[in-house]
């Protein structure tokens, strides 16, 4: 039996990593995160897992790349500022395939901009933050209760996709205190990286066949291999042999875009009959859905469509619904980064307007409405 | 040897010294070795590979941190050279000044391509720093810093002699923390171990630490009140706003009155703050969004029961009020009423009840339920119980009660229906 509790949203955060597996946490503390650090510098010693505040957010996300390398699950927690910083050995936990989670509660920057107040501006970096094509998988919550569940599908995608996946609060959510149903252990669905069927000799540590992701062998524990930022082979070792620069090409586009099914998540509110949709994600789609009840209360055909995985983006969400829908509003606490994205996807069928703030103030339904009403 | 040891390259003549140290017994596994330094021949030709990690230049040290805590019993040798030492000097020190188990083999600068001297290798392998620089730089002194930071283990070895370099490794692996090896082929340097401290190995120390936690964590896991799923009442959204000035204890009002709708009520409930500075005085607000359906947005932008302790609050907050909302108001601390707003001492009736004017929240969640029927006056007892110190409780209770009352005898004698 699941049991209600009352939290906020980093502490749900922390909470469902620890649910999924987490034994290791390397980070630096940083406002509107440090709540996640605290709680697992608590959590993690009482399940048998380290819990280590590191000398910047560079070695916390070095860190945790060889911890995961080393066998177990790991995460670290930030905000704009260390997400930055973050960004030299993100590129190498995605070059290497190593599963990691990234917990990023935005606030506005750009640099150390407002260090208290809630913001959405780190999407496109959470998608571009590192340098080169590359895929990624972000998750945004809008609930406390999502902040638990995404967490721990966080994990469970690192590890399924051998990728690192970012989750990307924001401070509406990390901070917002209300009621959780915490399931019991047995409840949830636990997904731990494939380690490899056969014996150190016939072992590769990366296999380029579409689609799909080598078993990951605990490093240096039986089975020897050659971990390297460079462009590699099968057996890791590095390569500027195009032809097998290209097999990779091949397997790093393909390991998540042949799996979206699995991936993405989205949830729509009265869409069916929609003129006007709404496409918000994170905390400012408590907003849009507040929004849709009153319009719905006045009769204006409004609906909600929220992203929950926002990289890779829902695009054939957005296409159909562009096909469907007069007008597409795109709220979100930024100048408008997803709505680029809906904009490129709707293609000119339906217009696309956004509504946009980085002032540290959360965007409220009347604003929203305000837009919609035209 | 399959090769000569005088044309050998700075490699072959490290990872040699390394594999020696393959057989290092049963409860040790393999070293793993972290470089970022370039023309490692992949793979090591006639042997079983090495676990090898070639991270971004410097970083290889976090990494290894990492690492050591998921594999303790693994060696960890890094090689590196001025290059990398500069990018991760940051992580050297805090690893060394933390004694965090791993070695380092750092190469001074004017370590190259052979133990001695060939000129082909000389120009393919420079690892050092450029001629012009060596000139104009002096070699890096780690040494001399991580031998101040009370590193575990410091030595120096010459490449001129693999045997002893590679025995000096192996006694740097068997020491308990952060060691480091410079790795010169001047003959005039002196050689062997340098200084040796005896503290404990970083995690080793962690896991020692942790281990009485660990009985608290089993029965901690998945912790929280238990409280109601759901509720069958018919709650409509309710949003609550209390807003005063610091030290007037309108977080904690929050946190009981979510917590007793959430967890006591079985509804649902939201808590969102703007609780000012740290410091007492400053503006402070609680928002509370209780109902029988999931809370969207979480604002009390336009309230339905507003409880204004501040005559700030009260200019801010009173007309953004929903059509027949509530309005309480302190006149002690108000002054001049907003239109329609019931009158209640809360301050004062904190002062009465406990002393203390932090207890202004709690008067005022006794206004929020005389005022509205998304909390039951029981509900809000359970929740200040476990949310007050134990010995203040009956005070506290008393002031919520007072609140209760005070706004009961308001609406009977006013004309606020």
């Amino acid at each position: 039996m699941s049991k209600a509790s009352f939290m906020h949203g980093n502490e749900a955060a922390a909470e469902g990593a620890i649910a999924a597996g987490c034994r290791f946490y390397a980070g630096y503390p940083i406002t509107p995160s440090s709540e996640i650090a605290e709680i697992l510098s608590g959590r993690l010693p009482e399940m048998g897992g380290v819990f280590i505040q590191m000398e910047d957010e560079i070695a916390s996300m070095a860190a945790i790349i060889g911890a995961s390398l080393g066998g177990l699950k790991s995460a670290t927690a930030t905000s704009g500022p260390g997400f930055s910083l973050m960004q030299e050995n993100l590129g190498f936990a995605v070059m290497s395939e190593i599963p990691c989670v990234i917990i990023n509660v935005q606030r506005v920057g750009p640099s150390t901009g407002l260090p208290t107040k809630a913001a959405q501006g780190d999407v496109m970096q959470a998608r571009w933050g590192t340098h080169g094509d590359h895929p990624i998988i972000a998750l945004t919550p809008s609930s406390v209760q999502e902040a638990f569940m995404l967490a721990v599908r966080a994990f469970n995608l690192s590890e399924q996709f051998r990728t690192p996946v970012i989750l990307l609060m924001d401070a509406v959510v990390a901070q917002l205190k209300e009621k959780v149903e915490i399931p019991d252990p047995g409840e949830l669905t636990i997904i731990h990286r494939i380690t490899p069927p056969v014996p150190p000799r016939e072992y590769k540590p990366f296999a380029f066949k579409r689609g799909e992701v080598a078993p990951l062998a605990v490093f240096g524990h039986g089975y020897r291999y050659h971990v390297t930022g460079l462009m590699h082979n099968e057996y890791g070792y590095p390569t500027e042999d195009p032809e097998v620069v290209s097999q990779w090409w091949e397997h790093m586009t393909t390991k998540l875009n042949d799996h979206l099914d699995e991936i993405l998540q989205w949830e729509e509110a009265q869409l069916d009959d929609a003129e006007i949709a709404l496409v918000a994600y994170g905390g400012t789609a408590r907003a849009a859905a507040h929004a849709v009840t009153l319009a719905r209360a006045q009769g204006l055909k409004l609906g909600l469509l929220r992203p929950i995985t926002l990289w890779p983006f829902p695009e054939a969400v957005v296409r159909r619904m562009a096909e469907r829908v007069q007008r597409i509003v795109v709220p979100e606490m930024n100048l408008g980064q997803i709505r680029y994205e809906v904009e490129r996807l709707s293609a000119g069928k339906a217009a696309v307007e956004g509504v946009n703030r980085a002032d540290g103030l959360q965007i409220t339904p009347e604003q929203i409405l305000e837009k919609v009403m035209g | 040897m399959s090769y000569d040891r005088a044309f050998a390259t700075t490699w072959q003549l490290l990872l040699d010294a390394i594999c020696t140290l393959m057989g290092l017994g049963a409860d040790r596994d393999p070293p793993v070795v972290l470089s970022s330094l370039p023309d490692l021949p992949y793979p090591v030709k006639g042997r079983a590979p090495l676990s090898f990690i070639q991270g971004p230049p410097g970083r290889n040290i976090a990494l290894a941190i990492g690492l050591h805590a998921a594999l303790p019993k693994a060696p960890l040798i890094l090689i590196m050279n001025a290059d990398s030492v500069t990018l991760g000097t940051n992580h050297l020190i805090h690893a060394a000044r933390r004694n965090i188990g791993m070695t380092l083999l750092l190469l001074r600068s004017e370590v190259t391509a052979t133990a001695d001297g060939d000129g082909d290798s000389l120009d393919r392998m420079r690892w050092g720093l450029p001629a012009y620089q060596q000139i104009i730089e002096t070699a890096p002194t780690p040494l001399d810093w991580v031998s101040a930071l009370d590193a575990a283990f410091v030595g120096r070895a010459s490449l001129r002699d693999p045997d002893h370099l590679a025995a000096l490794i192996h006694e740097a692996v068997e020491a308990s923390g952060f060691s480091v090896i410079g790795v010169t082929a001047e003959a005039d340097l002196q050689l062997g171990v340098l200084s040796r401290t005896e503290w404990p190995e970083y995690f080793t120390a962690y896991r020692e630490w942790a281990r009485p936690f660990q009985q608290v964590g089993k029965t901690v896991l998945g912790k929280g009140k238990s409280g109601l799923h759901k509720s069958s009442r018919n709650v409509p959204r309710c949003e609550v706003r209390i807003a005063g000035f610091g030290g007037q204890g309108v977080k904690l009002a929050g946190t009981v009155l979510s917590e007793a709708a959430g967890l006591h009520e079985g509804l649902w409930a939201t808590q969102r703050g703007d609780y000012g500075s740290a410091t007492r005085g400053g503006p402070s607000m609680v928002d509370v969004v209780i109902g029988s359906d999931p809370i969207t947005y979480a604002g009390a932008d336009h309230p339905d029961v507003l409880v204004v302790l501040s005559r700030g609050a009260a200019q801010r907050y009173a007309g953004a009020m929903k059509p027949h909302a509530r309005l309480v108001a302190d006149p002690g601390e108000v002054g001049a009423l907003p239109p329609g707003a019931i009158p209640v001492p809360v301050t004062a009736l904190a002062r009465e009840h406990t002393g203390k004017p932090i207890a202004a929240g709690m008067v005022s969640l006794g206004c929020v339920a005389a005022l509205s029927n998304a909390v039951s006056l029981e509900s809000l007892r359970q929740s200040i119980a476990e949310h007050v110190p134990r010995g203040a409780v009956a005070k506290n209770l008393a002031a919520m009660e007072a609140g209760y009352a005070a706004t009961r005898r308001a609406l009977e004698g006013g004309a606020y229906a």
